[in-house]
C-alpha cells in the first residue's frame, strides 16, 4: 500500500520537479519489445502485449503519455547549454530516493496509468556512480517486484562499458542521445560530450543485442533495441546534415528510432541558444522524411532533390516535394503500377497501397473506388490514372501544383501531427 | 419469415447457431429478421412488441459440413458482433451468405458496401476496446482487509470481454473489479466472475495515488509546444470522464502561452 503520509510534500514536490525536467525528451512511446507477462502466483506484475505500447493519456502538447518519464535527479555536473538541468542553471533541484522511483512506478502501473518507466538522470558525482544507482532501481523493479512492464533507460554518456551492458539485462530499451548531429555543435553546446564515445557505446550495445537474441534460454537482452534523440534548430546544422546522421545511425547501429525534438525555450536558458522556438513544422518534416526513408523505399537523394540550402521544404511534405520534382513519372496507372511506385504517390499511404493491390484482383479500379478507400482525392488527383479518369497534362505542368493539392486551409506552422499513433 | 430474438450480449454464439440453421435451410438474408433483447429493452423503449418466445434459438445446430467460411471471417465476426448497432446480426448473416453463394473472396473486396460497413464497424469496436485498455483507471480500496482495485468504465460498444484478457494477463496477481454499464468482471487472482449488473456506487470516490498522477500529467506537459488539436484528435472529450488528469486541461492550456512568454523575456534579459 502506498504510504504518502510521511513524505507527502517532499515526494509530490520531487515528482513535480523531476517530471518537469524530463519533458524535453521527445521519446514518448514504449516501443515493441516482444510478449511477456507475470505468472500466476509469482507475485509479479505487468505484461508486454507484443505491439507498441498503449498511450494512456495525451497532454495538451499532443504527446502521448505512455511511461512514467522522470529523472532520478536533476542535479548535474555537466554544462550542456541546451539542457535545463546543466550545472550553471538556476533551476530548482531534487533527487528521488531509489525506492521512491520503484514505488511510484508500481503504484502508477497498478492503476493502469502507464506502460512502464522511462528513467533518465542528471550526472551526479560521476557517470558510473549515477549509472549504478539507475541500474539498482530497475533491477529492484525486475527482481524484487517481478515487474514485467516496459523499462526505457537513458544511459549515461561516459559511464563504463560494463555498466552500459549491464543495464540492458533489465531494460527493454536503452537510449543515448546524440543531441547534435555534428561534433562541432557538440563542442559548442555540450562540451563534455563526444560523438565518438556515444557511437562506440551504441556499437557495443548493437553487438550485445544481436548476440543476446540468439541465445534462447536467456531472458532477451534489450528486446526494444536502442533509440536516440537530436535537437533541431538550436544549432545551424541543415536538414541534410541531420538526415545524413540519422541514416548513418540506422545503418551502423541498427537504431529502432531517431527522435527529432524541435528546440523549445527552456526556463533560465543559456544566451548561446536562440530565444525563439524552432518551428514544429520543421521537426514534422524531418519525421516525414525519416518515415519515407524507412518504410517507403526513398533514398536520401530522393528526399534532397530540389531542396534549397539543404533544407526540407516547409510548405510541402517531402513526398509531395519529390513528386513535384519528378512530374515526368506521373500520372501512374493504379491498375498496373508496381508497389514501389504506388508508394511514391502523394496521398497514398502503405495501407491504401495494399488495399489497391488487393482490389485489382476483382476489377479495374475506377475513380469511385478511390473515394471508397478514403484516399485524399484532391491530393492524388494530378498523379494517378484509373479506368475512367486521367488528369490533363496541363495540370501536372502547372507551377502552383503544390498549392493546388494541399488542404484548402493553410497549415498552422506550429501545428503538426502527434508522433505517437494509436495503431 | 424466421425471426430471431438474441438474448445474450453481445450474442455471438446465439447468432452463430441461428445463422448455421438458416444457411443449411438456404434461407436468404432478406427473409430473416434479427432482434436483440437487450437493445430493445434498453434502447428502443417505444419499439414494437418483442418477438414471441416460441422463436427461441435452435437448440441443436444442424451439421455444418458445407458451411466452410474463411477463418478470417469468423475472427472479424467476433469483433463486429461487439458493435452496439442492432444491424450487426443481419449484416453478418448477409456477408456470410454472400461468401457462400456469391463470392468467396468477398472479404478482400474493400469497396463493396457490406464490406465497407463491416470493416468500419470492426474498426470502431477495436478502437473502443483499445480505449478501455488505455483509459480505464483503477482505484484502490481495502476489501476484507485486502487491497482491491476497482474501475468504472463505460465503453461505447460491448467491448469489456475483448479487453479482459489484457487485464487478466497484466494484473494477474492483483484482485480487481471492472464495472461497466452492461456487465461487470471480477478477478480474485484465481478466477474470473462475470455479473450482469454493475453498481456505480461501488466505485470509490478517491485514491491515495491519484493526486500524484494528476501532478505528473501537469508537469510532463510542455507549454512551449501547445497542440491542442492533436490532443483532441487522439483523446476526444467524450473520454475525459474516465480520466482524473483531464480536469486541469483547461487551466494548463490557459496558462501555457503566459509561461512561454515569461521564459522568453527572462532569457532576453540575460
Amino acid at each position: 500500500m502506498f504510504s504518502p503520509s510521511i513524505h507527502q510534500e517532499t515526494l509530490m514536490g520531487k515528482l513535480k520537479i523531476l517530471a518537469d525536467a524530463a519533458k524535453y525528451d521527445a521519446s514518448c512511446a514504449s516501443g515493441t519489445a516482444g510478449k511477456r507477462s507475470a505468472q500466476k502466483g509469482d507475485g509479479g506484475i505487468g505484461s508486454l502485449t507484443g505491439g507498441t505500447g498503449i498511450c494512456h493519456s495525451f497532454t495538451p502538447d499532443g504527446r502521448c503519455v505512455s511511461l512514467l518519464k522522470i529523472l532520478m535527479t536533476n542535479y548535474c555536473t555537466y554544462d550542456c547549454q541546451y539542457c535545463i538541468n546543466r550545472i550553471s542553471s538556476n533551476v530548482q533541484r531534487a533527487r528521488f530516493k531509489e525506492e521512491e522511483v520503484v514505488e511510484l512506478t508500481l503504484n502508477f502501473y497498478k492503476r493502469n496509468y502507464i506502460e512502464g518507466l522511462f528513467l533518465s538522470s542528471g550526472i551526479i558525482q560521476s557517470p558510473d556512480y549515477t549509472m549504478e544507482a539507475m541500474i539498482r532501481i530497475i533491477k529492484t523493479l525486475r527482481t524484487t517486484h517481478g515487474f514485467k512492464g516496459y523499462i526505457h533507460l537513458k544511459t549515461i554518456p561516459n559511464a563504463s562499458p560494463q555498466l552500459q551492458i549491464k543495464a540492458g539485462w533489465y531494460a527493454d530499451r536503452l537510449s543515448i542521445n546524440v543531441e547534435f548531429p555534428t561534433q562541432t555543435s557538440l563542442n559548442q553546446y555540450a562540451p563534455e560530450k563526444n560523438i565518438e564515445d556515444i557511437t562506440s557505446t551504441m556499437g557495443r550495445l548493437k553487438e550485445k543485442i544481436s548476440e543476446g537474441n540468439t541465445e534462447r534460454k536467456m531472458p532477451r537482452y534489450t528486446p526494444g533495441g536502442q533509440s536516440t534523440q537530436m535537437i533541431i534548430g538550436a544549432d545551424s546544422t541543415s536538414d541534410k546534415g541531420i538526415l545524413l546522421t540519422s541514416v548513418g545511425l540506422y545503418k551502423h547501429y541498427k537504431l529502432r528510432r531517431v527522435y527529432y525534438s524541435a528546440f523549445s525555450p527552456i526556463p533560465d536558458s543559456s544566451s548561446l541558444l536562440p530565444s525563439r522556438p524552432a518551428p514544429l513544422i520543421r521537426e514534422h518534416r524531418l519525421y516525414q522524411a525519416d518515415w519515407l526513408l524507412r518504410f517507403y523505399e526513398f533514398t536520401l537523394d530522393d528526399i534532397l532533390v530540389g531542396t534549397q540550402g539543404d533544407m526540407l521544404d516547409l510548405n510541402h511534405d517531402p513526398k509531395l516535394a519529390w513528386a513535384l520534382q519528378n512530374r515526368h513519372l506521373f500520372p501512374l496507372d493504379l491498375n498496373t503500377a508496381d508497389r514501389h511506385l504506388l508508394l511514391k504517390i502523394p496521398g497514398l499511404g502503405v495501407r491504401s497501397v495494399d488495399k489497391i493491390i488487393a482490389l485489382r484482383r476483382f476489377h479495374l479500379l475506377t475513380w469511385e473506388d478511390l473515394s471508397k478507400l478514403h484516399v485524399s482525392l484532391n491530393k492524388v488527383k494530378p498523379f494517378v490514372s484509373v479506368l475512367n479518369y486521367r488528369p490533363h497534362r496541363q495540370i501536372l505542368d502547372q507551377d502552383n501544383l503544390g498549392l493546388l493539392v494541399q488542404k484548402p486551409k493553410q497549415m498552422n506552422l506550429f501545428e503538426s501531427n502527434s508522433q505517437c499513433q494509436l495503431f | 419469415m424466421p425471426a430471431f430474438l438474441i438474448h445474450t450480449i453481445p450474442g455471438f454464439e446465439e447468432w452463430k447457431t441461428n445463422a448455421r440453421h438458416c444457411l443449411t435451410q438456404k434461407i436468404p438474408p432478406s427473409q430473416i429478421q434479427w432482434q436483440s433483447h437487450y437493445e430493445d429493452a434498453n434502447l428502443n423503449l417505444f419499439a414494437s412488441e418483442p418477438i414471441d418466445d416460441h422463436k427461441k434459438p435452435f437448440s441443436n445446430p444442424p451439421a455444418a459440413r458445407d458451411l466452410k467460411v474463411p477463418r478470417s471471417f469468423m475472427e472479424l465476426a467476433q469483433i463486429v458482433i461487439c458493435h452496439n448497432s442492432p444491424e450487426r446480426f443481419a449484416l453478418l448473416y448477409r456477408v456470410v451468405w454472400r461468401l457462400l453463394h456469391e463470392n468467396r473472396l468477398l472479404l478482400d473486396y474493400q469497396t463493396d458496401s457490406d464490406m465497407r460497413q463491416l470493416v468500419a464497424m470492426a474498426k470502431a469496436v477495436r478502437r473502443d476496446a483499445y480505449k478501455i485498455k488505455a483509459l480505464l483507471r483503477f482505484r484502490e480500496v481495502l476489501h476484507n482487509d485486502k487491497n482491491h482495485f476497482v474501475a468504472w468504465y463505460e465503453p461505447e460498444h460491448y467491448t469489456l470481454e475483448l479487453a479482459l484478457p489484457f487485464f487478466q494477463e497484466r494484473f494477474k496477481n492483483m484482485s480487481w473489479s471492472i464495472l461497466t454499464q452492461y456487465r461487470s468482471a471480477h478477478w480474485d487472482r484465481e478466477k474470473l466472475i462475470l455479473t450482469e449488473t454493475a453498481d456505480k456506487a461501488v466505485y470509490p470516490n478517491e485514491d491515495a495515488v491519484e493526486a500524484y498522477w494528476v501532478q505528473y500529467y501537469a508537469s510532463i506537459f510542455n507549454p512551449a509546444r501547445l497542440k491542442t488539436k492533436a490532443m483532441l484528435s487522439q483523446m476526444p472529450k467524450k473520454y475525459w470522464k474516465h480520466m482524473p488528469e483531464t480536469a486541469q486541461i483547461e487551466s494548463l492550456i490557459h496558462n501555457a502561452s503566459q509561461q512561454v512568454m515569461v521564459m522568453i523575456s527572462k532569457q532576453n534579459q540575460i
